[in-house]
């Protein structure tokens, strides 16, 4: 009982109601996934079927909530109870045009619930954390042109580049919400862009890809004070709250003008004889703006001007990928999946100084690489390994004493940053069941562990529980959120 | 001499030809006297529609229903040319699921190659990553997208991956279709062929099937364990595609029943068609990029 008080401390009641709360809400929803188990037919869809007037017109989308509450530091709260309605739909004119729209919004009623975020701004609140930035409710909305050897795609949308999972080598065609930090899958937290993208083929398995995008939009960071705000960000927060200090900031962000207009080029190639049949290869060009801004400092006390400029930047890479289906010596690494990608970005900026403090901007040229393993064992289990690195390179010479600050945590950054990724997934009772573990480890001790399990009631409810752990030094990519490990429910109804 | 060596070159033709199995757009079936191995390699050959240039089928539902009665679908669109051994490939495949909502899009490419020693080349269209994946194949035992059929079964299991004992010939006694409770095929002359697996401590010790002597298609399968106990049994409803002047056999509808858990999966296979002059762009990852799910 002694040991018990000291651990929930003054806040023991607080936390045991608010895990009774979250409790209530998981019963409630199991209870209502498990209500609708006798029903097998699709209430929703057969109703939205029914009244859809246009035979052309294809309709689908959920209602999710998201609920997860923090387990340590001062987080024993709320960190989300995210409820979100998604809409998508497909018209086909005939069967060479389509048109295609996914609507979404969502009510986050944490930031409502929860005392400690009773300090941030109304702005910060509503319209950074709470409501849908901008034009967030508009997911996707493009039209597709097809024909046999060309596909255009014109509208707001998302494209993908790369083979990697979960982390951003040649996946620079759009910027990310960061405001949950990675714990999304990349598809919902990328942020669509307004772009034009041709596909054209030049032998049955050769394509070449044409982007225009004159849109531009940066990286969506949480403001400080809300769960997983950036070290970076808190400190500049924490700066800007100095009253001996005057502290102006100019974003300079390119407008949208057709000189801006941001460039994509990918010619991707599958061999389909030879000893390398079913290899796959891309070569990649990518001229665009960065999307996280690089920090110019001015200081004349006590005026601070920061200015904050989206670099002109070029990506130029490859990736591949290719399955082992017969065994190199014997069946020696039958059955292996190999990956991979290379990106090396010209034009960028960093920061340089010591831990939290920005001394000056340097250009900075980066050399970034994967590489992936997968592998299906047995019964049903499959493994996927990543290596990743990160390779920064200045330009010019700054003192000594000084290293580059990495972008999230403005903390010292090495000049070769090494990651690692482990998934490990299965499944039980006919898929039903699907149970799955992510590890990602970062150089200098840095962790995230996220298992997780998914369980299909029926062909609509999906219900999700886990939790993701963070461990690492606050200057560290995800030892950044240390405080912030929490468990998690999400039940889905699709439609 | 010039016959003596035409003679011997069209013997070493026509043993090559045997030897690799039976020609792409051919129909085979087997007939009394045939060895065990003869008529298993027209029941690979009918298995993968290698009598046809391509193949469609718009509607498939996948039925799982566990021992309580309850159901989960899924609904999907499957697609296979045959490159009739053009660049060493036997058929690509592609599986687009349409049902349900959280798996809509999900879209599968496959090469298969002439070479049974070669796994196929997989690439997945994932809806939840927006993005195309080249995947490992599956272990053959493995299930298929969670039914009560192996990954074997369904699409990589070849004539090699077995040795074959005719057991003999019978009528069969039938087969009661749960999903619809109707008794089928009763009577029907059938080879009866036990399967030996290749590979050494496999999930099933020896198969015995039954092979309609009309379709050449295998209507029954039992699976035994280790112990020789019975632990599963598939059935698959062979009938005959008949249109204009053509004759094909084809599965319509499928039963595979885990005898001890007591679940099983139906496949109901509707509207297919065959030899519509597919076009081979859409087995490209292109066009895996289109889905919108």
């Amino acid at each position: 009982m002694v040991e018990a008080v000291k651990f929930y401390g003054k806040t023991g009641g607080k936390w045991i109601m608010k895990l009774r709360i979250s409790m209530v809400i998981m019963a409630f929803l199991l209870f209502l996934a498990g209500t609708t188990m006798a029903f097998a037919d699709e209430i929703i869809g057969d109703f939205v079927d029914k009244i859809n007037p246009f035979e052309k017109l294809e309709l689908g989308g959920y209602f999710k909530n998201e609920t997860s509450l923090g387990l340590r530091g001062t987080s024993k709260e709320f960190m989300k109870i995210n409820n979100i309605f998604d809409v998508k739909a497909n018209y086909v004119f005939n069967d060479s045009v389509e048109f295609f729209t996914e609507l979404k919004t969502w009510y986050d009623a944490t930031y409502d619930v929860e005392g400690r975020f009773r300090d941030l701004s109304h702005k910060e609140k509503n319209i950074k954390l709470r409501m849908p930035i901008k034009t967030e409710w508009l997911r996707e909305c493009y039209f597709d042109v097809y024909t046999s050897k060309l596909d255009l795609r014109l509208g707001k949308q998302q494209v993908v580049w790369g083979t990697t999972d979960g982390v951003r080598i040649l996946d620079m065609i759009n910027p990310l919400d960061y405001r949950e930090w990675t714990l999304k899958p990349y598809s919902e937290s990328r942020i669509p862009l307004w772009m034009f993208k041709a596909e054209t083929e030049l032998t049955m398995n050769s394509h070449v890809q044409l982007l225009l995008i004159p849109d531009y939009e940066p990286n969506y960071y949480a403001p400080a004070g809300s769960p997983f705000a950036l070290r970076t960000v808190v400190i500049g927060a924490q700066a800007a709250a100095n009253p001996y200090v005057n502290i102006t900031t100019i974003n300079e962000a390119p407008e949208r003008k057709l000189e801006n207009t941001k460039i994509g080029l990918r010619w991707r190639n599958i061999l389909e004889s030879g000893p390398l049949s079913g290899l796959e290869y891309t070569l990649n060009y990518l001229h665009t703006y960065s999307f996280a801004s690089s920090a110019y400092k001015r200081v004349v006390f006590p005026q601070v001007t920061l200015t904050r400029r989206a670099e002109q930047i070029d990506v130029f890479g490859f990736s591949f990928a290719k399955s082992i289906t017969k065994g190199l010596i014997g069946n020696f690494g039958k059955g292996w999946t190999i990956r991979g990608e290379f990106a090396y970005t010209k034009g960028g900026a960093m920061n340089y100084g010591t831990d939290k403090t920005i001394e000056g901007t340097v250009d900075t040229d980066q050399y970034n690489y994967a590489l992936g393993f997968d592998k299906n064992l047995v019964d049903n289990w499959a493994i996927s390994f990543q290596f990743i690195q990160l390779i920064a390179d200045a330009k010019d010479k700054f003192s000594d004493g000084y290293t580059l600050l990495f972008g999230p945590t403005r903390g010292p950054l090495d000049k070769i940053e090494t990651m690692a990724t482990c998934k490990i997934s299965t499944s039980f009772m006919h898929e039903r069941v699907k149970p799955e573990l992510l590890i990602i480890y970062g150089d200098d001790n840095d962790w995230r562990i996220s298992p997780k399990v998914n369980f299909e009631v029926n062909d609509n409810w999906l219900l999700t529980a886990g939790l993701h752990i963070f461990e690492g030094k606050e200057t560290q990519l995800n030892g950044q959120f240390d405080d912030n490990d929490q468990v998690f429910l999400e039940a889905k109804y699709s439609w | 001499m010039k016959r003596m060596v035409l003679l011997f070159g069209m013997l070493f033709f026509a043993l090559g030809v045997f030897a690799q199995g039976l020609e792409y757009g051919e129909l085979y079936f087997p007939k009394d006297g045939m060895s065990a191995d003869a008529i298993m390699r027209i029941v690979y050959h009918n298995k993968y529609s290698l009598f046809a240039q391509d193949y469609k089928l718009p509607d498939c539902q996948i039925l799982y229903v566990d021992k309580s009665g309850f159901t989960r679908k899924k609904e999907a669109i499957r697609e296979r040319i045959v490159k009739a051994g053009e660049n060493g490939l036997s058929y690509k495949d592609l599986v687009v699921v349409t049902y349900p909502t959280q798996a809509k899009g999900l879209a599968i490419l496959t090469w298969t190659y002439e070479d049974s020693a070669k796994d196929q080349d997989t690439w997945l269209w994932i809806p939840s990553l927006k993005k195309i994946r080249k995947i490992s194949a599956s272990e053959g035992d493995d299930a298929f997208m969670g039914s009560d059929f192996t990954v074997e079964e369904v699409s990589t299991r070849g004539f090699e991956d077995e040795t074959y004992k005719l057991v003999g010939e019978e009528n069969f006694k039938g087969y009661t279709f749960e999903h619809t409770k109707e008794l089928k095929f009763e009577s029907k002359p059938c080879f009866v062929i036990e399967c030996t697996p290749v590979k050494p401590h496999w999930y099933y010790s020896k198969r015995k099937v039954w092979v309609d002597k009309e379709t050449g298609g295998n209507i029954f399968d039992e699976y035994y364990d280790k112990n020789g106990k019975v632990f599963k049994t598939r059935f698959i409803e062979w009938v005959w595609y008949e249109p204009d002047t053509k004759r094909y056999p084809i599965q319509l509808n499928l039963e595979c029943k885990d005898l001890r858990t007591g679940h099983r999966t139906v496949i109901l296979n509707k509207d297919m068609s065959y030899d519509t002059e597919l076009d081979e762009r859409r087995f490209t990852i292109r066009m895996l990029e289109r889905s919108k799910w």
